[in-house]
């Protein structure tokens, strides 16, 4: 089964930290992205916050082969319209009518940078967050219950969503349902795909329910947690310093 | 502990009940097992005793059913929790999903019910132990098997320490081992007089082997109740289509054949069996 959780556990570095300080420092970090303006300071931003970070809690490489996976179709697309169409007159490049201009190329290094600093803030937090922590702490902090359920339960049910897809197209086939071929053809095979997949997911949903219900999910009154979330002073001390970070950027960019 | 008395159960829309003038009353520290053929009412009675019939399905219900001095169908689940467990049929859908591993997953109730910790570790190895999970622990509850699954779903309600535990069909699929298992589980549940069970079960050889009593369910209607020798060998089961065990059958045929005295009574366990036919 595929799983749609990127984390990787590790003994030491960010995945032992606070889920809230990770948070607030992605939030920090998205805060620059979108407020600083030369090409050269985002780069450094990225190589001296997120590497070193990300080379402490042991993923890097990984980290690293997500970004680039991740902005290539960003700095592809920003550099053909931008170069192409941008207004500027250092010309690198001539096609026939399109001229391929250095401003503009500029322009979409700068607009891929911001790209880069913000995907990978999200992707570290990402690979270093355990995505139920993460809503534990914030349901700690006040965050409905319910919400946290929502997206807990999306992460792992949509892949059990997915194979259960898989089944009921298996078994169309099976009793001859065509799938393969043209348009027309495969929009028709949809309908006897949706029907069960819908009504198997509502009646999966009544059962969840009950099984909540259960478990005490509904009942009133404090709870408890298995798992202990770290937090210490120095910790908060971090949080609090990235949230005046996170001001500052955002008041000089406005000033 | 449990009193169930003239409960009469219609779900909205239907045109017939799926309970029937229930009478039934379960002694603290039991093993009740319900059985009866399929449609007969076995789950409704489940979610009946749980409060989700009527407050979950919806219905027109009379009669009471009284839980050590609480009526439970005034009463909705959630008041219920912690006091009654519910272990329904199908193992995927009892899973939260709130949590990432088998562990978390049956920490899950207990969180909800605000045990301490070091409590909540306790019970937790407890229900690992006892459902055999204890090597799955660490493990995505999604990546378990059917049987695994069922397993998890039993561990995840019996960690609550419900005083009443109402299992439907919780077997259904575990190999014969795995049944045994479990069921040694319960029946050692009920020993030490804390709980009392109310299981819903096809597999009759092992209702003989683990109940106290027996139940029998037609068309919504108690029709058999009394010890699992007594019920389980009659002929009225027979009648409505619930069947009989092996051991069963095997002296009917060995009566048919003169290879035993028609005076002793029939054997529903092999251990009777074995002294029927000596």
């Amino acid at each position: 089964m595929t799983s749609v959780i990127l984390y990787r556990p590790s003994a030491s570095g960010l995945q032992q930290a606070n889920p809230i300080t990770k948070l607030v420092l992605a939030g920090t970090l998205l805060a620059a992205a979108a407020t600083i303006q030369p090409l050269a300071q985002l780069l450094a931003v990225f190589i001296v916050a997120l590497v070193p970070l990300a080379a402490w809690s042991r993923v890097l490489a990984l980290f690293l082969r997500t970004c680039a996976r991740l902005i290539w179709p960003f700095a592809l697309s920003l550099g053909v319209i931008q170069g192409f169409f941008a207004p500027g007159s250092t010309i690198l490049l001539s096609l026939g009518p399109l001229a391929l201009k250095a401003e503009g190329l500029g322009a979409a290094a700068v607009f891929s940078s911001r790209i880069l600093l913000g995907l990978g803030s999200a992707t570290l937090l990402m690979l270093t967050t355990r995505p139920d922590m993460l809503m534990l702490a914030l349901v700690q902090r006040g965050l409905p219950r319910q919400l946290s359920y929502i997206v807990v339960t999306a992460l792992q049910i949509i892949p059990s969503f997915q194979s259960r897809a898989q089944g009921i197209l298996d078994a169309q086939r099976s009793r001859g349902l065509e799938t393969e071929g043209g348009v027309g053809r495969r929009m028709r095979a949809l309908v006897p795909l949706i029907g069960p997949l819908v009504l198997g997911s509502l009646m999966a949903l009544e059962e969840r329910a009950i099984a909540l219900e259960s478990r005490a999910f509904m009942r009133p009154g404090p709870r408890t947690s298995l798992c202990a979330i770290p937090d210490s002073r120095p910790q908060a001390v971090v949080r609090w310093i990235l949230v005046a970070t996170m001001i500052a950027l955002v008041l000089h960019r406005v000033l | 502990m449990i009193e169930i008395s003239g409960l009469t159960f219609t779900y909205a829309g239907a045109s017939s009940p799926a309970l029937r003038q229930v009478d039934l009353s379960v002694e603290r520290g039991q093993l009740c097992a319900i059985v009866g053929a399929n449609g007969a009412g076995k789950t409704t009675l489940c979610y009946a005793l749980t409060g989700f019939v009527p407050h979950f399905y919806r219905g027109s219900l009379t009669g009471s059913i009284r839980l050590a001095g609480r009526e439970v169908t005034k009463s909705p689940p959630a008041d219920l929790v912690g006091e009654v467990g519910l272990v329904f049929q199908n193992p995927f859908n009892q899973i939260t999903g709130a949590r990432f591993t088998v562990r978390e997953e049956i920490a899950f109730g207990l969180e909800n019910l605000g045990v301490p910790r070091q409590e909540m570790v306790e019970r937790l190895e407890e229900a690992l132990d006892i459902t055999g999970l204890a090597e799955l622990a660490e493990r995505s509850p999604f990546a378990l098997s059917g049987g695994q699954q069922q397993r998890l779903a039993i561990a995840s309600v019996i960690a609550m320490r419900p005083r009443l535990l109402v299992l439907d069909e919780p077997t259904s699929q575990l190999d014969p081992a795995g049944t045994r298992e479990v069921f040694a589980a319960l029946r050692a549940m009920t020993a030490r007089g804390e709980t009392t069970i109310v299981l819903t079960e096809l597999k009759l050889a092992l209702v003989a082997a683990f109940a106290d009593r027996v139940v029998a369910l037609a068309e919504g209607c108690v029709v058999a109740d009394g010890e699992p020798r007594q019920i389980l060998a009659s002929e009225t089961l027979q009648a409505y289509g619930i069947g009989e065990t092996r051991y069963t059958q095997a002296a009917r045929r060995a009566l048919q054949s003169g290879l035993a005295p028609a005076d002793r009574p029939l054997p529903v366990t092999l251990d009777q069996a074995v002294e029927f036919l000596r």
